[in-house]
């Protein structure tokens, strides 16, 4: 339970970054351009830069923190834990949940992209989806958390509207026209 | 060299890998009939555990290596039994007393 919990944390982070900055993305450059090869090729530069940034910055993060864990432990076991059992589990911790958050964010990428790859993009088509994605995530997530799905669910379209409105709100695309 | 029969160790072990973990995994070394934990002290990283081996013919280098493998230090072997049958320690008058 506690390893799905851990993989949990960075499925949920890694598809709600790359959803919704993928999102801000498409609606963003869909005020300057209607080119649905401009909005894709900006969408899937952000989807790519967001799964190796997020991946990387999970790897880092990661080897950090567990690596300051496994010296914790060393220091009350007053020994050297080099090649054993335990430093392997937390390098594949480590690998693992890079991965899982890298590829949640390219997955979630994907979602907003999806309307633009078969030829019924539009800004909206892209909101609709991935605010009902969302409300999937939000389910996970109460699911995960053992709380109420309603409010998880509240939470994660709350904030997924709160970005568009935000993105619209401030007109990026016209400061770059 | 005769065969060792019983080996009792005091162990420090950190709570991950379990004593479950520890326990299959000395249980799983070649001519070991059983194994015994018990835990008598924890800390805050930490766990001290009692560790009863027994078998036709225990590698205590193995049962070491397994233990340091999982993370664990081996501070005292408490007991050995070793030869062609298990001696059980005889209580003395002095421990009468």
């Amino acid at each position: 339970m506690s390893l799905n919990l851990e993989a949990g944390r960075y499925v949920i982070l890694g598809s709600v970054d790359g959803l919704l900055a993928t999102l801000g993305i498409i609606v963003g450059v869909s005020v300057t351009t209607a080119q649905n090869s401009v909005i894709v090729s900006a969408a899937f530069g952000g989807a790519i830069a967001l799964a190796l940034t997020n991946g990387l910055g999970s790897y880092l993060a990661e080897s950090t923190i567990e690596y300051g864990k496994l010296s914790i432990t060393e220091k009350s076991l007053l020994r050297d834990l080099s090649d054993t059992y335990i430093e392997s589990q937390t390098r594949r911790k480590i690998i693992r949940d890079a991965f899982s958050s890298g590829a949640a964010s390219f997955i979630g990428s994907l979602v907003p992209i999806s309307p633009y790859l078969f030829s019924v993009g539009s800004p909206i088509a892209s909101v609709s989806l991935s605010l009902s994605s969302l409300v999937v995530l939000g389910v996970y997530a109460g699911y995960l958390s053992k709380r109420s799905y309603i409010i998880s669910i509240i939470k994660m379209v709350g904030l997924g509207a709160l970005i568009v409105i935000a993105v619209q709100l401030l007109r990026i695309g016209h400061l770059v026209r | 060299m005769s065969q060792i029969k019983r080996l009792v160790l005091d162990v420090l072990k950190p709570h991950e890998p379990t004593m479950i973990d520890v326990a299959s995994a000395i249980g799983d070394i070649r001519n070991v009939d059983g194994v015994n934990m018990s835990l008598y002290e924890v800390d805050q990283q930490t766990e001290n555990v009692k560790i009863t081996v027994e078998g036709t013919d225990v590698d205590y280098d193995l049962v070491l290596r397994t233990i340091e493998n999982l993370g664990g230090v081996v501070h005292s072997v408490d007991e050995i039994i070793a030869g062609k049958r298990i001696v059980e320690e005889e209580e003395t008058l002095h421990d009468r007393g």
